[in-house]
């Protein structure tokens, strides 16, 4: 019977000239139908005051509805016993109170998912079946018959209290899901069934979304956990790879790209704090970054002849080495507990256009860890260590270079952002560090890549082209990056041809300039959320103090001293500032880790984003919602 | 190549139609021959990929075996092989340079319409430059003319002047008509006329003419740099390449290679800006050589964008000879070694390939053809002549 239901209400569908989308196991593209009306912030409140409120929104989302709920949120027409499900979303008919009021606003609707005790369990695929206004004054009899529904009264106010999901379609049994997300709904369905399990909404991170927990827990000697797991596995889906790059650009915003739009939704729950694991992000070697840099100056300060009026000692050098050592010890190995537990994650993070750029900053570090070795440890380095460090920038480069030569969508004309100088500082840096262990071929050629790649970066910054997605509108602390590059450049041609000649000043000085610019501007810094990937963000300030010490030896006066002296103040200061904010947030405020929203995006835009942004923001206005709501097609006709 | 040869002789045989029974069969003959010829005509100038190749494998061989100051481990290889291979070489090239060249005039007088298509097509106008960089190359790689005599000298200005003109018109061109140009049009095979600069420039240096040399130098690098720029720019809309020209990205490390070798020649020894091109050419050449997805859909079918392959790999060899020349080690010795077994090996699977599927090499149709009702057009010309 129901399916003839479902027969008659395509059929009606295609002659009102509604969107009638089914979506089987392998997912067909949903399109969002084009009408919509909304509900107004009444139905809403009443809507989230059923269902706890609109901070757990989300949860309410990715999770079955509590039972009591079911009573009255299970008004749409849930059917079960087809192979799928099917989920019917319809809204309200016209004739309903609710519109008269607001016909402006557009309607979102989604259904809600009943839980086992009303006897429905998906089992494989979910068919979902939208439906537009025009449809449910047509179905509106026929909806209510199903016998095995609570609900009978669907033309209630309240009614357009449909939870909507993030469809994951498309599942596979057994196959083993390395590197695949599997369906996260699915995951969240049994919970409620199995309280006393651990908690599963995070699997679809983990690495084979969760076998190898799973195994290393039967190692230790767990109890077994019942066959649902196998059933679990069996019913994920595993298609799902990471997002496309589109959606990176589509669901986020900001200048680092971390920030969901309002229109979106995660797949993890944002109102728990997710495993410590999860929330570590590549930025964290930032901090590496940033306090081995301040070891490398200090160093400089101490030998350099024309500084040594200020009478620096080594040991500040010694023991800033000692701690970046740590730091650099600690976060690797915290990082390769996430690879091992969390790879899908950090795929994930790969695949983020700004992310992967922080691919790079561990390989930096450790060349400066080597380049601030403090003269007491050792004098001499080996070259292998040289080979062995650039080893990885070497490959990475390969693969993100090519891609803006060659990939599709991850073209530099989209992609562009200041991040991106991080994956060109690091030719620079073995550069310097090679030709500062006496090599001579090799560092010439990461020389010569870097230049050439950061010219066609620097001017594709500079173009600011419209069909640039990443680009920060507003000044931010990444902007220092710019800095970076040229200041290393100019110390590493220096240190390859043997002294401060032409092309180091050149290249000095356009890093000065750039400098200048940006310290000038310093009031746009201001307002921002702190981040870990600040810390990245103070190396170039440290790079362009030790390049003008360097230019002091060279050139030594009062003013390119007293230069060196206030540069270097500058960046120790921005350094301890960045610390005592860190201890804060870590100690104090405990956010130092927020969730990582950015890598926890859906796969496809969620379907009804526009009342998911009503509901976040009840009072935001429909202004606001248009202005976030993501393009289609960022690119731009040119 | 052999079924050209067969088919020169025969054009004789089209004159006026007599008025005799057998008018039929002479029309028959005509329209064969009218067919055939229209056939000739469709090369367009992509085909000189294949002079290009051969010329640059010339003057590779010609570098390879030029006495050195030391032993290197490549040379006494090089010296066992007869002299006579070397030379078979080069008429092979200059062969088919000729004949090309020949079919290419033929093509300008009997389908001018295509010609100018093929001015204004953004792939096509960049071979243009390929016929003048083969005979450069050749001339450089000539075993019996030395850089210093007047023959030399005038081939020279012949060859380079076309250069000069084709620079004016298509570098005015991104200068004047603007974005729409060069952000729309920029595509990989634009280098070739950065390229047909830079041989020019060495080419000159070689004869002791280094302001000249200096200034097509110059003016090849100043346009790279706008060039490399705007191609990993990849703005978006810009004409893409069809998949079946991917083999045309190898032109990435053809045009710092051949930089590198210019500044060699320009500044007497291969110093710190010779190494930098030419270590960003091996770059780009490990990149794109990692990337085999990128050039799976052009290796399905034999066609001439495969002859694109060998050209950018014999510059690359030569740059490493150079190379190895300047740093006396081990590895550069090697890296010569296996770049130029490379290029040769990879020149000789494409003469392989052409002499074997030489009916996949032929052209089946002209792409430049304005509409295919003027193909009929073009058979009129040739009943009056």
């Amino acid at each position: 019977m129901l399916v003839t239901i479902l027969e008659e209400l395509s059929h009606q569908m295609e002659n009102k000239d509604l969107q009638v989308q089914l979506s089987t196991k392998q997912g067909f593209p949903e399109e969002l139908p084009s009408l919509l009306k909304c509900i107004t912030s009444q139905t809403i409140a009443g809507f989230d005051s059923v269902e706890c409120g609109g901070m757990n929104y989300q949860t309410q989302l990715v999770t079955i509805p509590n039972p009591q709920e079911d009573a009255t949120a299970g008004k749409g027409l849930e059917a079960a016993e087809l192979h799928g499900q099917v989920n019917v979303i319809f809204g309200p008919p016209p004739s309903s109170p609710v519109e008269a009021t607001d016909c402006h606003e557009p309607h979102a609707i989604s259904v809600s998912m009943p839980a086992s005790p009303s006897g429905l369990h998906i089992v494989q695929a979910k068919k979902v079946l939208f439906i537009d206004k025009a449809g449910p004054t047509a179905i509106d009899g026929q909806p209510n018959q199903p016998s095995d529904s609570d609900s009978i009264n669907s033309r209630q106010p309240q009614q357009g209290k449909f939870h909507s999901q993030p469809i994951s379609a498309g599942n596979s049994c057994g196959k083993p899901t390395e590197g695949k997300v599997s369906d996260p709904f699915e995951s969240q369905l049994r919970i409620p069934r199995n309280d006393s399990q651990r908690d599963k909404r995070f699997d679809p991170f983990k690495t084979w979304s969760g076998k190898l927990e799973r195994q290393l827990s039967n190692l230790r000697g767990k109890p077994q956990e019942p066959d649902l797991e196998a059933a679990n596995d069996c019913h994920s889906a595993e298609n799902e790879t990471v997002p496309a790059v589109d959606r990176y650009f589509d669901a986020l915003e900001g200048p680092e790209l971390d920030t969901l739009r309002a229109t979106e939704v995660s797949v993890l729950p944002e109102d728990k704090k997710w495993p410590f694991l999860l929330r570590f992000p590549i930025s964290s070697f930032g901090m590496c970054l940033g306090v081995s840099s301040q070891a490398i100056l200090w160093k400089t300060l101490a030998i350099s002849p024309s500084m040594s009026f200020l009478h620096v000692s080594l040991t500040v050098n010694l023991v800033l080495w000692c701690i970046s050592l740590a730091l650099m010890a600690t976060i690797f190995l915290i990082y390769f507990l996430k690879i091992i537990f969390f790879f899908e994650a950090v795929r994930r993070e790969y695949h983020h256009p700004i992310r992967v750029n922080f691919f790079f900053a561990p390989w930096i570090a450790c060349l400066f860890l080597v380049l601030g070795l403090p003269p007491s440890v050792t004098v001499n380095v080996h070259a292998a260590i040289w080979y062995v460090l650039m080893a990885p920038i070497f490959c990475l480069e390969l693969k993100i270079y090519g891609q803006w030569m060659s990939g599709g969508q991850r073209r530099l004309s989209k992609v562009a952002n200041p991040s991106n100088h991080l994956s060109i500082v690091g030719n620079f840096v073995g550069a310097l560090l090679g030709a500062s262990m006496g090599l001579k071929e090799g560092p010439i050629f990461f020389f010569a890549v870097g230049l050439a790649h950061y010219t066609v970066l620097f001017v594709t910054l500079y173009q600011r082209l419209p069909t640039n997605a990443t680009l920060p509108k507003e000044l931010h602390p990444v902007f220092f990056l710019f800095v970076a590059a040229p200041s290393v450049a100019c110390m590493a041609w220096a240190k390859i041809h043997g002294d401060f000649d032409y092309g180091s000043r050149i290249a000095y000085f356009i890093a000065m300039f750039l400098y200048a610019s940006l310290a000038v501007r310093i009031n746009f810094f201001r307002g921002f959320r702190f981040s870990l990937a600040w810390w990245a963000y103070t190396f170039p300030m440290t790079g362009a103090a030790v390049a003008t010490i360097k230019y002091s030896m060279e050139v030594t006066n009062v003013l390119t001293q007293s230069l060196s002296v206030g540069l270097s103040a500058i960046s120790t200061f921005t350094v301890t500032a960045l610390l005592v904010s860190t201890i804060i947030h870590a100690f104090i405020l405990h956010d130092l880790f927020p969730n990582d929203i950015s890598i926890a995006i859906t796969q496809k835009r969620p379907k009804f984003s526009k009342k998911l942004a009503h509901l976040r923001s009840a009072s935001s206005d429909m202004k606001d919602i248009e202005a976030s709501l993501p393009k289609n097609n960022p690119e731009l006709e040119l | 190549m052999e079924e050209r040869e067969q088919q020169l002789p025969i054009t004789t045989n089209s004159s006026t139609p007599r008025q005799t029974p057998t008018t039929g069969l002479n029309i028959v003959a005509t329209s064969k021959v009218l067919a055939w010829l229209s056939n000739l005509t469709r090369f367009h100038a992509g085909y000189f990929r294949i002079s290009l190749s051969l010329c640059g494998q010339a003057l590779l061989w010609k570098t390879l075996s030029e006495p050195t100051t030391d032993a290197h481990a490549l040379r006494p290889v090089i010296h066992t092989l007869p002299s006579a291979a070397f030379f078979f070489l080069w008429s092979l090239a200059l062969f088919s340079l000729v004949a090309l060249c020949l079919l290419y005039a033929v093509r300008c007088l009997f389908r001018f319409e295509s010609i100018k298509a093929e001015l204004s097509h953004h792939v096509g106008m960049n071979y243009l430059f390929a016929p003048w960089i083969s005979w450069l190359l050749l001339l450089e790689s000539t075993p019996f003319l030395h850089p210093k005599t007047a023959s030399y000298l005038v081939l020279w200005w012949v060859f380079s002047v076309p250069i000069f003109v084709l620079d004016v018109k298509i570098y005015g061109q991104w200068f004047t008509k603007g974005r729409k140009l060069l952000s729309m049009a920029a595509n990989p095979t634009s280098q070739i006329s950065v390229i047909g600069n830079l041989v020019g420039a060495r080419a000159a240096a070689r004869m002791g003419w280094r302001e000249s040399a200096l200034c097509m130098f110059s003016l090849g690098m100043a346009h790279y740099l706008v060039l490399f720029v705007t191609l990993y720019q990849r703005f978006v809309g810009s004409n893409s390449l069809p998949a079946m020209l991917r083999p045309v990205f190898f032109l990435f490390f053809a045009a710092p290679g051949m930089a590198s070798l210019a500044w060699d020649s320009i500044s007497g020894t291969f110093d710190n800006a010779s190494k930098m091109l030419f270590f960003l050419s091996l770059f780009l050449f490990a990149s794109l050589v990692s990337r085999p997805a990128l050039f799976r859909r052009s290796m399905r079918r034999f066609n001439v964008a495969w002859w694109a392959y060998s050209f950018p790999l014999t510059v690359l060899a030569l740059a490493a000879t150079e190379y190895a020349q300047e740093v006396k080690g081990f590895i550069s010795d090697a890296l010569m070694l296996v770049l130029s077994v490379l290029s040769a090996l990879v020149t000789l699977a494409l003469l392989v390939f052409t002499f074997l599927k030489t009916r996949d090499l032929l052209p089946h149709d002209d792409p430049f053809a304005p509409s295919s009702s003027m193909s009929t057009a073009f058979v009129m010309p040739t009943l009056q002549t």
